[in-house]
């Protein structure tokens, strides 16, 4: 015990006394969370939360028109521009200014697009009418050409946009189409007998669709937003940084000849690294609640949403630790098998970075080809990223972690072992 | 009883043709200073390493102060063990009584007791003033001074010292010959030490071990080797006899 006090007080000192290595250990995470939630906050964005421009050249006049604008400017998501300096937009202009990319999305709505729908749900209505032996026929077109409302899309625009306002103007069309049929049919049967009016409110919604939260308890129901993935997926990024000036740490020992000096000594290097290792592990926990402490108090200032850490403090502990302890335990490796710090640095520093690349830290692993996912899997940070996904989002307890636990252990296990084989191969 | 026995020791690195040591053998009784001297490379330090358990001999066998190949001799051996490395072994960002006191801590000393025997050690070495100076700010004497301080905290019954001298002054270098011959003499510690400054050998050791390309030459009292060989007429004539003039490198 009293070797592991010792080393941690030693480390302690070793680390106060470069003060400014002391600064940037805990200024550098700050401004890397923050730098990163600004940045990343566009494309975490969903379409939702973006405003789209829409050209609309109404050929129509009519109530499709008027259904379509009424219903595109009530989803929020759409600014209906009909007019251009003053003057309203023609099929040409619109296809060009589309084609230029100046709009993302223009709609034509064709002239007696209304007049075809109101010929379309008269024909039913007489067909009925007739089935049911009523006399009165309202007028049809005799000529049925298929009209189509046109949409041209910016030609960069993504498949998944595309598909979601092709999905959004059907709807209005089927809309349209059943109103006016019903309002038809009414008509129709008012005319049988005024005393059945009351009766005749038709319901057209008979489901509706409601979303409900997922996570138990129901209390908490944080929103995936930018903060919730970029505050914990980046302080994983810069908790794993540890192994740096952990690398550095090791080697600068066995190079100014400490580490000698401490072989020369009866008893277990084990209690010296568990020391070590418990330090650096406080150093990264610290680092964690610091940039929590971004999330929450300093992000909403940058008008970003604020971090929501769920309720399971004891649990989020535990993962931070974990997290600490496998970054210091790949530091311990990487200290051991290089020989100067420029190695260590650039090895250190690119694999963190490459780990973090396919762990889903820059963009979640969801998006991610699924091949890619399934080697996102085995990186470390992805398991860190996990447990606190599930502590935050889901309000998961230890019985949602302790699998990212067990990994995270296991992962510093080896390397530690790693690290022992190789340096009980020295002895040679 | 000997306080080292060396037999037929080879060893070889890891990765390297050539053996560093080829079947080195020599001994000496407890109590006495003895100089392990040879040219660069002839595996002064890899002898010391291998002493100490730093580094596993190939064939041969080793002894220390007499104590059996049992289970935990290495850490025996390291207890009863000072040794002072060529290199400076310490951490210089920390001062020399942070220093002393993390070995000492490791050893198993603390309290009030470890930092008295500290004091006591620096003033005996004339670095009372520099005790609370980062060591990495020290002269290269008052590090070596620091550096034989961390080997002798807990009292060892064999000092080993490679080099202890290498690049010091007359005045630091004086007074560690003269801490080593008192220390040698109040305590009954024995002493085992390499030096390329032969004069300085022949002054301070009772017994001499000259080893040249990984095996012993010769071995004895300075002053017996020199009446021996009418043409010499000090430590460093015989070591040229035994060893030729031929460079190293
Ligand atoms: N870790 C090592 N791996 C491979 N070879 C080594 C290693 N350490 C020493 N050697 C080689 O072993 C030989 C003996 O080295 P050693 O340091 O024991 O000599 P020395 O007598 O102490 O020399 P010096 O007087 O220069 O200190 C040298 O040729 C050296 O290159
Ligand atoms: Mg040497």
């Amino acid at each position: 015990m009293l070797r592991l006090f010792a080393t941690i007080r030693k480390e302690y000192r070793l680390l106060f006394r470069d003060k400014m290595g002391l600064g940037l250990l805990f200024l550098m995470p700050v401004v890397l969370i923050t730098v990163m939630a600004l940045i990343q906050d566009t494309p975490f964005k969903d379409y939702q939360e973006l405003k789209f421009d829409i050209l609309t050249v109404d050929n129509d006049h009519g109530r499709l028109g008027r259904y379509i604008r009424e219903g595109l400017d009530h989803s929020g998501q759409f600014r209906i521009v009909d007019s251009l300096q003053g003057q309203p937009v023609t099929q040409e202009q619109a296809k060009a200014l589309v084609n230029r990319g100046d709009y993302k999305i223009s709609i034509i709505i064709p002239q007696g697009a209304t007049g075809a729908i109101v010929s379309n749900a008269n024909k039913i209505t007489n067909d009925l009418s007739r089935r049911m032996g009523l006399p009165f026929m309202a007028p049809v077109r005799l000529r049925n050409d298929s009209l189509n409302v046109v949409i041209y899309f910016d030609p960069a625009a993504k498949k998944a946009f595309k598909s979601a306002i092709h999905q959004a103007l059907d709807n209005f069309l089927t809309q349209v189409e059943t109103d006016l049929l019903i309002e038809r049919i009414q008509q129709q049967l008012k005319r049988k007998g005024a005393a059945q009016q009351d009766s005749l409110d038709i319901q057209l919604k008979a489901i509706g669709l409601q979303e409900q939260s997922t996570v138990p308890g129901g209390g908490v129901d944080v929103i995936s937003n930018s903060v919730q993935h970029n505050v914990p997926a980046w302080s994983i990024f810069a908790m794993f940084f540890i192994v740096i000036p952990i690398a550095g740490n090791m080697i600068r020992e066995r190079e100014d000849g400490s580490l000698l000096r401490m072989k020369l000594i009866p008893g277990s290097y084990l209690a010296i690294l568990a020391g070590k290792m418990f330090f650096f592990v406080c150093i990264c926990v610290v680092q964690f609640y610091l940039m929590m402490l971004v999330g929450i108090y300093l992000l909403p200032l940058l008008a970003l949403p604020k971090l929501e850490m769920g309720h399971q403090y004891l649990p989020t502990l535990i993962i931070a630790a974990c997290i600490g302890l496998a970054a210091t335990a790949y530091g311990i490796l990487i200290g051991t098998l290089f020989k100067t710090p420029n190695q260590a640095l650039n090895f250190g520093a690119i694999s963190i970075v490459i780990l973090s690349a396919i762990g889903g830290i820059w963009i979640p692993l969801e998006v991610m080809p699924a091949h890619m996912q399934q080697i996102g899997r085995l990186s470390p940070l992805s398991w860190g990223l996990d447990a606190i996904n599930n502590i935050y989002l889901r309000n998961g307890g230890m019985g949602q972690v302790w699998k990212q636990i067990g990994l995270l252990l296991g992962f510093a296990g080896t390397l530690l072992a790693i690290a022992g084989a190789v340096e009980k191969r020295r002895m040679n | 009883m000997y306080s080292i026995a060396v037999q037929d020791l080879h060893k070889t690195y890891n990765g390297s043709l050539e053996p560093t040591l080829k079947g080195l053998s020599f001994a000496f009784p407890t109590g006495k200073i003895v100089g392990l001297l040879g040219p660069n490379g002839a595996g002064k330090t890899t002898t010391i390493s291998i002493l100490c358990g730093l580094v596993k001999a190939g064939k041969g066998s080793v002894q220390v102060l007499g104590i059996p190949q049992e289970a935990n001799y290495r850490e025996r051996i390291k207890r009863a063990l000072g040794v002072v490395p060529q290199q400076i072994a310490l951490f210089p960002q920390l001062t020399a009584f942070e220093n002393l006191e993390y070995f000492g801590n490791l050893y198993g000393f603390k309290g009030p007791a470890l930092k008295t025997q500290i004091l006591a050690l620096l003033e005996q070495f004339g670095l009372e003033k520099a005790a609370h100076k980062e060591t990495g700010k020290f002269s290269g004497g008052m590090k070596r001074r620091t550096n034989i301080i961390a080997a002798i905290l807990h009292r060892p019954r064999l000092l080993i010292l490679d080099e202890p001298t290498a690049g010091v002054d007359v005045q630091s270098r004086s007074m560690i010959l003269q801490f080593l011959r008192d220390y040698n003499r109040s305590e009954g510690v024995s002493i085992l030490y390499t030096s390329h400054l032969l004069e300085e050998a022949q002054h301070l050791c009772e017994d001499v071990v000259i080893m040249d390309d990984g095996r012993q030459v010769v071995q004895g009292n300075p002053a017996a080797l020199i009446n021996a060989l009418p043409a010499c007429r000090n430590l460093e004539d015989v070591f040229l006899h035994f060893t030729g003039s031929k460079l190293r490198d």
